[in-house]
């Protein structure tokens, strides 16, 4: 009888769970929690003379991180997070305002617009921009031919064109949220605000945006974090003049060659993202609209 | 009911696909390791697709081919992959002495190797790989000084001058932290591979100037930069120059006045190649002239083949930027591997002038 009842549990309770959850946590076991624990391993890890990994307990990874020189890039990396974030809010937020407020067939014409570029890899979008901005580029050329300028203006290899690059690579990852966020914003507070006498201004500051806030907070999050290691933008398009903490990180597991000390930068990395989703969940960010 | 039996039927048919499809999967890999097959991990733009094809054609084996910009990139790579995932490599001469102390290549069957006898008294027994016991001579080259003298109008016959304040911005630098930090104390007159602390300190003091004067940074293709006119002077591969040369007669090669910065690259098989015999074909055939004269026409790096150099007529023989020189060899350094620490010092320099 007992020995029924107990097959009955399994069948019942533990069975299901396996099954459904099993897979799940098989996976984030594998390819999160590991993976994790190898990093933050291997960021306190030592290294031989050839360059070789060696399991000697050491600080030295740390202590590198805080030299002046790295401290720099990571300031100068957190501007560029930071200008493009704010640049994708600005492009971003009209034009997921005007995608949410239009009613017919335009809408999904405006929504292809924003994902149809996703279809062609970043990489060659990015090297593309290089083509265009170049000294004898396209609009270089344009500008010539019409007699706005006379000298080729260098665009290419300065922070501005890494912010640029940034922008144009994450720009669709504010526009989501917002779009969502504002596509859930009811039109009749607008119309009672209007009715109230607000000036259009008066209702973007006080309903508007304090309504779509969340949708703002998951697209900075969604643009800012990654910016921090797009390396590759800033490697094509800033010329290797304007580093990101991404380029500190690949330059130790390639040239550097100095696996613990990737690890340690890659920490740090690590870190800015969890303070950042934790602040974002203090201020009420919702944790499913960041695809969480 | 009924469904129930439907839908066990569906199970069981999807299960079989399921299976089928390991079974295939299975079934390829058996194929491709009856059928002899190599794994080639080479610089990139450095070796010719024809004469890859043309040694698959020969011997029936396949090619495959994989590429890496920089030698660290290679021997971090080799590390991180199982032992045996490639079968030839292609270091260069301070990677190979690195390589051999840490015992990651194979000895190499010379008697196997027919053509030997093409490569250049030169270029052999060098001091990273005494006898070639591990390694044999491809091509090499010299980090030279490219110039469009349509956008430069100062003189540069040096390392030193890539430092002038005219050059603001004009410069496309190899992006290899030997290399740049090298160039830089070869223009005080220093070795390549200084490790003398004092000395090292003047070095970075200089390297710093050059943050000013580099508008980009690119290993892998530089030539491109040169030719758009993005950049008015190189400190690149004298190949990269001779191809930008072809594209854009403005541009002229300065082998400079210090001693430039000279490499060779060395085939070699990785400890573990699961294909050995089939990559010492592969050596071997690279090592004939018509496969060198491929590889030199499409880059031409300074062959180690004097067989195909020969045949390549005056034209290529007297182009200084595809066949430099021998006084610029010959007052040319290597570099060499240097301890850890000197390494950390380098490694911070680099990121001071990047940052």
């Amino acid at each position: 009888m007992e020995k029924a009842h107990s097959k009955h549990n399994w069948k019942s309770n533990t069975l299901p769970a396996l099954v459904t959850v099993g897979p799940l946590t098989l996976i984030l076991v594998l390819l999160v929690a590991i993976p994790l624990i190898y990093v933050v391993v291997m960021s306190f890890c030592s290294i031989d003379q050839y360059y070789n990994v060696e399991f000697k307990f050491t600080l030295d990874n740390y202590k590198r991180l805080i030299s002046p020189d790295y401290m720099k890039i990571y300031g100068q990396s957190l501007l560029i997070a930071l200008v493009t974030t704010l640049l994708c809010i600005l492009i971003g937020y009209p034009f997921a305002y005007i995608i949410a407020r239009t009613k017919s067939k335009k809408k999904r014409l405006l929504y292809m617009l924003v994902i149809i570029p996703f279809w062609t890899n970043s990489l060659i979008r990015i090297y593309g921009w290089r083509t265009f901005l170049g000294n004898n580029g396209w609009l270089n050329s344009i500008l010539q031919t019409l007699h706005i300028t006379n000298e080729p203006i260098t665009f290419l290899y300065k922070q501005g064109t890494t912010v640029l690059g940034m922008v144009y690579c994450l720009l669709p990852f504010m526009i989501f949220p917002l779009y969502t966020a504002l596509e859930k914003l009811d039109g009749s507070l607008l119309e009672a605000s209007s009715d109230l006498g607000a000036k259009p201004l008066v209702t973007l500051r006080e309903i508007i945006i304090p309504l779509t806030s969340g949708g703002i907070f998951s697209g900075s999050i969604m643009v800012f974090i990654p910016c921090l290691g797009y390396f590759f933008v800033s490697d094509i398009l800033g010329g290797g003049n304007s580093d990101v903490i991404g380029n500190l990180i690949e330059r130790q597991f390639q040239s550097g060659n100095n696996w613990p000390l990737g690890a340690a930068l890659s920490i740090i990395l690590i870190a800015v993202t969890l303070i950042l989703v934790r602040i974002y969940k203090k201020m009420g960010g919702d944790m499913e609209s960041l695809g969480v | 009911m009924r469904k129930n039996v439907k839908k066990k039927i569906v199970a069981l048919f999807s299960a079989a696909a399921l299976i089928a499809s390991f079974c295939t999967g299975c079934g390829s890999k058996k194929e491709n390791a009856s059928g002899e097959e190599i794994n080639v991990f080479v610089w990139t733009e450095y070796v010719s697709q024809e004469a890859i094809d043309a040694f698959e054609k020969e011997s029936g084996i396949t090619v495959n081919v994989s590429t890496f910009s920089s030698n660290e990139d290679m021997l971090s790579k080799l590390k991180s992959e199982s032992e045996g995932t490639y079968d030839i490599v292609l270091p260069s001469d301070y990677m190979v002495e690195q390589m051999i102390s840490q015992g990651m290549l194979e000895e190499l069957k010379k008697d196997e190797l027919t053509n030997l006898g093409n490569i250049g008294e030169a270029y052999l027994n060098q001091n990273y790989d005494p006898g070639n016991v591990y390694t044999v001579p491809y091509q090499g080259g010299v980090a030279a000084i490219a110039v469009n003298t349509s956008l430069v109008d100062i003189d540069i016959t040096g390392y030193d001058d890539l430092f002038k304040p005219e050059l603001k911005g004009k410069i496309v630098s190899l992006d290899d932290y030997r290399a740049v930090i090298g160039m830089t104390a070869r223009s005080m007159g220093y070795s390549m591979n200084e490790t003398d602390k004092e000395k090292l300190a003047e070095i970075e003091e200089k390297l710093l100037k050059l943050k000013e004067n580099v508008a980009l940074y690119d290993s892998d293709s530089p030539k491109s930069a040169l030719i758009s006119g993005d950049a008015a002077v190189g400190f690149v591969w004298s190949a990269e120059i001779a191809l930008a040369m072809e594209e854009n007669p403005n541009i002229k090669i300065v082998y400079p006045r210090e001693g430039a910065y000279v490499f060779l690259d060395n085939w070699g098989i990785p400890k573990g190649s699961k294909h050995y015999e089939a990559a010492m074909k592969f050596i071997d055939f690279m090592l004939g002239k018509d496969a060198a004269k491929m590889n030199i026409e499409e880059f031409p790096y300074l062959t180690a083949n004097e067989a195909a150099l020969s045949a390549m007529g005056e034209d290529y023989c007297n182009n200084i930027a595809k066949n430099p020189p021998s006084e610029a060899i010959e007052a040319g350094e290597f570099v060499s591997n240097l301890d850890t620490d000197t390494l950390a010092i380098y490694d911070e320099m680099w990121t001071k002038l990047k940052k």
